[in-house]
């Protein structure tokens, strides 16, 4: 009984946690831009985001170390730079993306344009990681996300061609705007395999002492948390399509557009969903992004962690977090568009992968590490297949995007 | 044992469970005729930043002597004779209260953490 009441709540805490600013804008633009043509790139990336955060808790349940822990030891101080240094700044940016996506929200709640609120809601996050303690942050923030489930009921609602949405799950090549396409399907990668996520799932296992008796539990949580999760981007990709194609809109380059999407559904609370979804989302994703990077710099160099213990107890982490988060806000304060932040930012997560997956691939075969827990045949191919598909669409698609290849 | 690789880059706690770095560089003494003997382990950023290099060595260390004086100039050292058991993480006998390790973090908690509201 004990374990279906953590499976259900570690579900529902990755349901809740699963959609942010990454995968809902990316989701729109593709819907919006594609029809259904590139569900396929989110069917992908939620495959390969189940085998990582199952190998993250597997991992923490058995070695008993994070993957940072894991990387610097196995690796030594010299490599361990290299994925440091590329995660803390894949998160910096992600993290500006998350705050611009609540900024978002509130200024079209209030009419107060988005650049005003980024500071506050540096702050109010702060005032969150501050107080609160890692179980608070992670399940009563994530309870909330699951407003997103909106998008689901609208997608059904909308009574899709099912067979269609089959159809755009099996990858093709596109007949108009194939940079575009690529680049879409590279943001989208991105922004389902974010390694904040796994890496903040394996600091999470090690917070809540799990050892190998969780091994079942973890599983549940990876395929059924992320599986829920998935569904949610692809309805979110089935609603822009079926609403924003018949008004004429399939290029999503203004986030105003954005809550359009559920007002032919649900009406005026079409929009005030659109707004909760968003602003929760995103809420959520800037206070796990902003504990991975304390997590990640304490785990790295060896400091005491933990988000359960007192700021005072614990300067250094406290300290990271507080700066990550005000570093974060800055260029949103500054009036840098979040939609093309996010979409940035969603490419360049994807290319970066390689540094931080590859390593711990190495620890998930390490029988030092895992012991007869080492990853499977299976489990190895599905990643490094999609990683490397990430990884060459976006050294090919980044540079067609930037320098205009439409 | 291996040491470089079985020591190197564990994470270091203290008697109290407490943790206070990772082993960020090995002090050896050279017998000869005989292996090398470990003698110490050193954490802090000076024996991280020699770790890329004797330059970057140099100035970290003057930098850690510019910051925290005289006594900071130096890799933090805990002899070798210290350790008590190595499993996960490695732990020494000592109290990291009676070490410098934690000055910088300490001077956090004085200057920026503590004068915050709510911090405990």
């Amino acid at each position: 009984m004990k374990k279906v009441l953590e499976i259900s709540l570690g579900v529902v805490t990755s349901v809740g946690g699963f959609l942010e600013v990454g995968s809902l804008t990316t989701a729109v633009q593709a819907g919006a831009a594609f029809h259904f043509q590139l569900i396929w790139a989110i069917v992908l990336g939620t495959i390969c985001i189940i085998f990582l955060v199952e190998m993250a808790g597997r991992f923490a349940a058995v070695s008993h170390h994070t993957i940072a822990d894991g990387i610097r030891e196995r690796f030594g101080f010299n490599a361990f730079l290299w994925p440091l240094l590329a995660v803390l700044l894949v998160n910096l940016l992600v993290m500006s993306a998350e705050i611009g996506g609540v900024a978002i929200a509130l200024e079209l709640a209030t009419g107060i344009g988005f650049q005003w609120w980024a500071l506050l809601v540096a702050l109010l996050a702060w005032v969150f990681l501050w107080k609160g303690t890692f179980g608070f942050i992670e399940k009563g923030v994530s309870i909330l996300g699951l407003v997103t489930l909106c998008f689901v009921v609208g997608a059904v609602m909308l009574k899709p061609d099912w067979g269609q949405v089959a159809a755009g799950a099996i990858p093709t090549v596109p007949n108009h705007d194939a940079a575009n396409y690529w680049f879409m399907a590279v943001s989208i990668l991105g922004a389902s395999i974010s390694p904040y996520l796994f890496m903040f799932y394996s600091s999470g296992a090690i917070e809540d002492r799990w050892d190998e008796s969780y091994l079942g539990t973890n599983r549940a949580i990876a395929a059924m948390g992320m599986s829920f999760g998935g569904t949610i981007s692809v309805s979110v990709l089935i609603v822009a399509a079926l609403v924003l194609a018949p008004h004429g809109i399939d290029q999503v380059d203004d986030y105003h557009q954005l809550p359009l999407i559920l007002i032919p559904i649900f009406g005026f609370w079409g929009f005030v969903l659109f707004i909760a979804s968003l602003g929760i989302a995103c809420f959520g994703a800037v206070l796990e992004v902003g504990l991975q990077q304390a997590y990640l710099l304490a785990q790295g160099f060896g400091w005491t962690w933990g988000e359960d213990q007192k700021p005072r107890d614990n300067p250094g982490f406290s300290t990271v977090y507080t700066a990550a988060l005000f570093l974060s806000a800055l260029p949103i304060a500054a009036g840098l568009d979040p939609l093309k932040l996010t979409i940035f930012s969603m490419a360049l997560t994807a290319a970066s992968l390689p540094l931080s997956v590859i390593p711990f691939l190495f620890l998930m075969n390490d029988k030092r590490y895992v012991g007869k827990h080492r990853n499977g045949m299976v489990s190895n191919a599905a990643v490094i297949f999609v990683i490397a598909l990430g990884f060459m669409l976006a050294i090919v698609a980044i540079p067609l995007q930037i320098f205009g290849g439409t | 044992m291996d040491m470089v690789r079985d020591i190197l880059d564990k994470q270091v706690i203290d008697r109290e469970q407490v943790k206070i770095g990772k082993v960020d560089g090995l002090v050896a003494e050279l017998r000869p005729g005989k292996p090398p003997r470990i003698v110490a382990i050193e954490l802090g950023s000076i024996a991280l930043a020699r770790r890329l290099g004797a330059r970057p060595g140099g100035w970290m260390a003057k930098l850690s002597a510019r910051l925290g004086g005289k006594r900071h100039g130096e890799p933090h050292r805990i002899a070798w004779n210290k350790v008590r058991e190595i499993g996960i993480d490695i732990e020494f006998d000592i109290d990291v209260r009676e070490t410098t390790i934690f000055d910088w973090q300490n001077w956090l908690r004085d200057h920026l953490v503590g004068r915050i509201p709510g911090a405990g």
